[in-house]
């Protein structure tokens, strides 16, 4: 059964169409990229699923529950996280401080604290740098910062905008490996990336997105020897 | 009525230029005037002549009579007072003038500039106001007068004091007032503290209006004519509350005593911190009309005790005076009269009613019409006995009979909430030994 | 080299540069001559300063409303004048009936703490209301309309509550025990002073542990950062922006009370005055910044009651008092002129936005 349905979707920025009836699901345990050239609508999509955004017409629906007209705040609850594009970290709170708003509405102090040694163990960048202000951290010390952020809201289904946006290649290794790990750890997985090519290495299936609408979806293995996926998103000829 | 008139007078006009210049088919244009003649009101109908033009209130119509008060605020009170003086006036007058109802009401002048001005320009454009009382305090009407004398309108205040307002250079044809000038009042309370009081070293603060620089500069020149040094010449700025630094800086000159003829909220604080600062402990205190009110006293706290105030004296005025505060006390169910100027707005009302039976013209059907010049003439040629005096007005708008008085407040006053209503000195009168805490 | 140099020399520049160096150099001189003159003792400059502190707090308490809400909203609460008037002016009837019944002079911590609850409360609950009613609507509007709404707030405020409890001034009950002094050799300390001194103290201590150490606080601090973000984090943006209401409105409730245990005139436009000298505090600490609004506050008090005296005597300019707000105000722009997001303020551009 799927663990997030998104059925039709259509949002707006103002009188901008952005999304034109998207639909994709994802299957509990899944890595599932979204694919797109820039303005695609890609952004726009998580940030329909999480709430930030409310669809014009069309459903969400998370383990059989519609979130489509939930606040953000509530959609968290529910379990889904989502690490923004452009990493988005407060800069006047602390690392530490930004990891506990990640757990904003989570009670369980216990679980909590175990979900920070893990994003510490998986980043013991951040655990060294706990009471530096997130606007010091450098550019992948902030993204490993978003990512920490998202999971410690313990989402079943994790959305991550870009993540190996402005890293370093031996980060976006790092970066592919964790996600990789944390998927084998039991989370769901949405992916963005601008890198296709390891976005279609890492994920199980992925949809390709053009000017607000699916154009494409298919296992990985077949989208990588897609000839329009080759052309437009692996640069190859 | 006018407008018809008016109207026939135009065509009239209209046709005859049209008639000069078409003579040859001049005609039509001679039928066309009687005939609207023939269909106007048969009765020969008044005739407006006033140069400032006319006022016309139809049968049964009320009389509107407005007022530009303070009524809201640190200083209702004093606008208060001066409403209820109008209204008694009215009830005096059996609430009538010439078989017509009279309305009174109006706007709230706020004790700003800028209150001043928005009362005078609603009230100037309200086609159906005969005459003003207002406003309360001088910076009020600096900016109303020339607003109420510009619409042909005229008004009378019963508590702006300010001797600026009936300077020649700058008195407004418009403005007249029952309340006495501040030349007056300076003198009367430099006169006491240096002759009655016997100290010879003050010092003053005013919050930079009309009023309280008038009576500042007043009392200063007369205090030094007498022999008086001003130690110390201060000002505040209005909606100061913490007095303590001013009041410092006036205790490092030493003064005896503190003269501060300003208003509610900034008195009070004065009042209420005067004696927290070092060296000012003992040294006497003394206002004017402006914190002659409860409100002030409430303010200012247990420290205005022994405090003394200028102002009218209510011992000189008329026979009917004690009347009034009856039915005053009665009507508004009140131990005590809220400010010193409800007889001065008591005498405006009947100032006005007693100039528009002079000047109104009556149709047999009731229908008034009030010159507004005529009206305004009337007015200045005032002779009559009021509550607060003779009031006859001098060229400059001063109708005052200025008999200035100095109260004290009692401790039994204080506890019982009421203010003085008997003086304790006045020019001329008996000398008053000083008794710090009566 | 010298081309170069003129290239780089903005007119602009220089001529802020200048206009700071005048009033820097007035002040300096104005000092210095005051305090060669020796007209004040050292006991009265005490008082003088006591003076502004006292009124520091209260300025601070009401400025720290801005901020918190600009910080959040970017958006200048112009009701907040009335949200410190609201609270201590129906208080008011408590104190006077406490004061009447001889309560408060017999129990004047418990009764001052009823008085303060009640407007704190009251002053709370209006800040709510305005939001709800007159800024949540418009959340999502250019920032000019909730500002117009602000003012349209305020002034429903001041006539509100002028016909619910009428235009006329009322006076706080004197509490007798406050109308003491504490000595420390020459100097001495009213306790009304201490008091206000000590409790506007405590509150931004703990208005400061609150934000910088509690759960919601940090969430305010996240909110005012990036609200969609926050929202992310699972933070209900909405409720946290009550809280800010919330708390805002709490402490201009106590500055109010503490405002009229010094200057007992209660009426409806008594918000005014220290409503704008507070936002002015505000801007002067750096606008959205919490330690800014407090210093801020202290910084405007302070000049306030010995700026005048201090700055002017010297100059032998008359009735140098009646300058205060002018002084205030240009220290304010000497402020602007070096650091034009006040005293602490960020650069909002760099960092929110
Ligand atoms: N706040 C906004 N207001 C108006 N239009 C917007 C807004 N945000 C995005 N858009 C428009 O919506 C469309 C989809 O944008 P979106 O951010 O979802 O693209 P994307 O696929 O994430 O692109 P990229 O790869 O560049 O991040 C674009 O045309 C964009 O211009
Ligand atoms: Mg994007």
């Amino acid at each position: 059964m799927a663990m997030l349905e998104v059925s039709d979707i259509h949002s707006y920025y103002g009188h901008i169409h952005a999304l034109k009836g998207i639909s994709l699901t994802v299957d509990k345990g899944e890595i599932v990229t979204l694919i797109g050239a820039n303005g695609a609508g890609k952004t726009t999509t998580l940030k329909t699923i999480s709430g930030i955004m409310h669809p014009r017409q069309g459903t969400i629906v998370l383990e059989g529950e519609r979130v489509d007209t939930l606040p953000a705040h509530e959609i968290v609850k529910r379990g889904i996280g989502q690490s923004p594009e452009g990493r988005k970290i407060f800069g006047g709170l602390t690392v530490l401080e930004n990891l506990e708003m990640g757990a904003y509405s989570r009670d369980n102090k216990v679980e909590i604290q175990r979900d920070l040694d893990f994003v510490f163990s998986l980043f013991p960048r951040l655990a060294e740098r706990r009471k530096q202000l997130g606007g010091t951290l450098s550019g992948g010390e902030q993204q490993m910062l978003a990512m920490g952020r998202a999971m410690m809201t313990h989402p079943r289904v994790l959305m991550l905008d870009e993540p190996s946006m402005g890293l370093a290649p031996v980060l976006v290794e790092s970066i592919f490996e964790i996600i990789q790990k944390l998927n084998q750890e039991g989370t769901t997985i949405l992916l963005i990336e601008q890198n296709a090519a390891k976005a279609l290495q890492v994920a199980n299936r992925g949809y390709v997105i053009e000017t607000g609408q699916i154009v494409l979806q298919d296992n990985a293995a077949n989208l990588r020897q897609n000839e329009r996926v080759r052309k437009a998103y692996l640069g190859e000829e | 009525m006018k407008g018809k008139i008016l109207l026939l007078l135009a065509l009239v006009a209209a046709v005859a230029l049209i008639a000069a210049c078409a003579a040859p088919t001049a005609a039509p244009a001679p039928t066309t005037a009687p005939a609207q003649a023939t269909t106007a009101p048969a009765p020969a109908a008044f005739k407006c002549t006033d140069k400032l033009g006319c006022i016309d209130i139809a049968p049964g119509a009320p009389v509107h009579i407005a007022y530009m008060f303070v009524t809201s605020g640190d200083n209702a009170s004093l606008g208060t007072d001066t409403r209820y003086g109008g209204e008694l006036a009215v009830d005096d007058a059996g609430g009538k003038v010439l078989g017509h109802p009279i309305q009174f009401d109006g706007q709230d002048s706020g004790c700003t500039a800028e209150g001043g001005q928005n009362a005078a320009t609603k009230v100037a454009a309200d086609k159906t106001v005969v005459a003003v009382i207002g406003t309360n305090c001088s910076s009020e009407s600096v900016p109303a007068a020339p607003i109420i004398t510009n619409a042909g309108l005229t008004m009378i205040s019963p508590s702006a004091t300010s001797p600026a307002l009936t300077d020649p250079a700058k008195h407004q044809a418009g403005f007249l007032r029952t309340a006495h000038n501040d030349k007056v009042q300076g003198a009367v309370a430099a006169q006491f503290v240096y002759t009655q009081l016997k100290f010879t070293k003050a010092a003053t603060i005013h919050d930079g209006s009309p009023y309280a620089q008038g009576l500042v500069t007043a009392f200063a020149d007369n205090f030094k004519q007498l022999g008086g040094t001003i130690v110390d010449q201060e000002a505040i700025n209005v909606g100061d509350k913490d007095m303590k630094p001013v009041l410092t800086r006036i205790a490092a000159t030493s003064p005896q005593f503190l003269y501060y003829p300003i208003f509610v909220a900034e008195g009070g604080a004065i009042a209420n911190q005067v004696r927290d600062v070092p060296g000012m402990e003992k040294v006497v205190m003394m206002g004017a009309d402006g914190i002659f009110t409860e409100d002030f006293v409430k303010a200012g706290g247990k420290n205005t005790i022994g405090m003394f105030w200028s102002s009218p004296d209510f011992s000189s005025f008329g026979s009917g005076y004690q009347a009034l505060v009856a039915a005053y006390k009665k009507k508004y169910n009140t131990q005590t009269l809220l400010g010193p100027f409800h007889a001065h707005s008591y005498d405006a009302m009947n100032m006005i009613l007693a100039a528009i039976k002079k000047v109104a013209v009556q149709d047999p059907d009731g229908t008034l019409h009030i010159g507004k010049q005529a009206l305004r003439d009337a007015l200045y040629a005032t002779d009559m006995q009021g509550i607060t005096g003779h009031i006859k007005c001098d060229q400059y708008g001063d109708c005052a009979d200025p008999h200035i008085a100095v109260y004290q407040l009692t401790s039994d006053q204080f506890s019982k909430n009421l203010m003085p209503e008997t003086p304790i000195w006045k020019p001329g009168g008996p000398n008053y030994t000083y008794n710090p805490n009566p | 080299m010298l081309s170069k140099l003129s290239d780089r020399i903005n007119p602009m520049d220089v001529m802020m540069f200048l206009i700071g160096g005048s009033i820097a150099a007035v002040i300096l001189i104005g000092s210095a001559l005051t305090l060669i003159h020796g007209k004040y003792s050292s006991a009265q400059w005490f008082d003088l300063l006591i003076s502004g502190l006292a009124l520091g707090g209260v300025y601070a308490l009401i400025a720290l409303g801005y901020t918190l809400v600009y910080g959040i909203l970017r958006l200048i609460n112009f009701a907040h004048s009335e949200v410190f008037m609201s609270g201590p002016f129906t208080a008011y009837f408590l104190a006077n009936y406490l004061g009447q019944s001889g309560f408060l002079d017999a129990n004047p911590v418990v009764g001052l703490a009823l008085i303060f609850i009640l407007a704190m409360l009251v002053s709370m609950t209006v800040a709510v209301i305005v939001e709800r009613i007159a800024y949540r609507p418009l959340r999502h509007s250019p920032r000019l309309v909730p500002l117009i709404t602000a003012i349209g707030a305020s002034f429903f405020l001041q006539y509100f509550f002028r016909g619910l409890y009428g235009p006329n001034i009322k006076v706080y009950p004197e509490i007798k025990v406050l109308d003491a002094y504490i000595h420390l050799g020459i100097f001495r300390i009213q306790y009304t002073q201490l008091l206000v001194i000590v409790a506007a103290g405590l509150m931004m201590l703990g208005l400061h542990l609150f934000v910088q150490r509690s759960r919601v606080g940090k969430a305010m601090r996240a909110v005012s950062e990036d609200k969609d973000t926050a929202a992310l984090m699972g933070i209900n943006v909405d409720n946290v922006i009550v809280i800010t209401f919330m708390l805002g409105g709490a402490l201009a409730g106590a500055a109010g009370v503490l405002y009229l245990l010094m200057f007992p005139q209660v009426y409806f436009l008594m918000g005014f005055i220290p409503g704008i000298k507070a936002f002015t505090a505000a801007v002067l600490g750096g606008i959205g910044n919490i330690p800014g609004a407090m210093l801020g506050g202290m910084f405007l008090g302070i000049i306030e009651a010995v700026g005048p005296s201090l700055f002017l005597d010297g100059l032998g300019i008359p009735a140098p008092y009646q300058l205060k707000d002018a002084i205030a105000f240009t220290l304010l722009v000497f402020v602007l002129i070096f650091r034009p997001s006040g005293i602490l303020g960020e650069k909002l551009a760099e960092k929110k936005a």
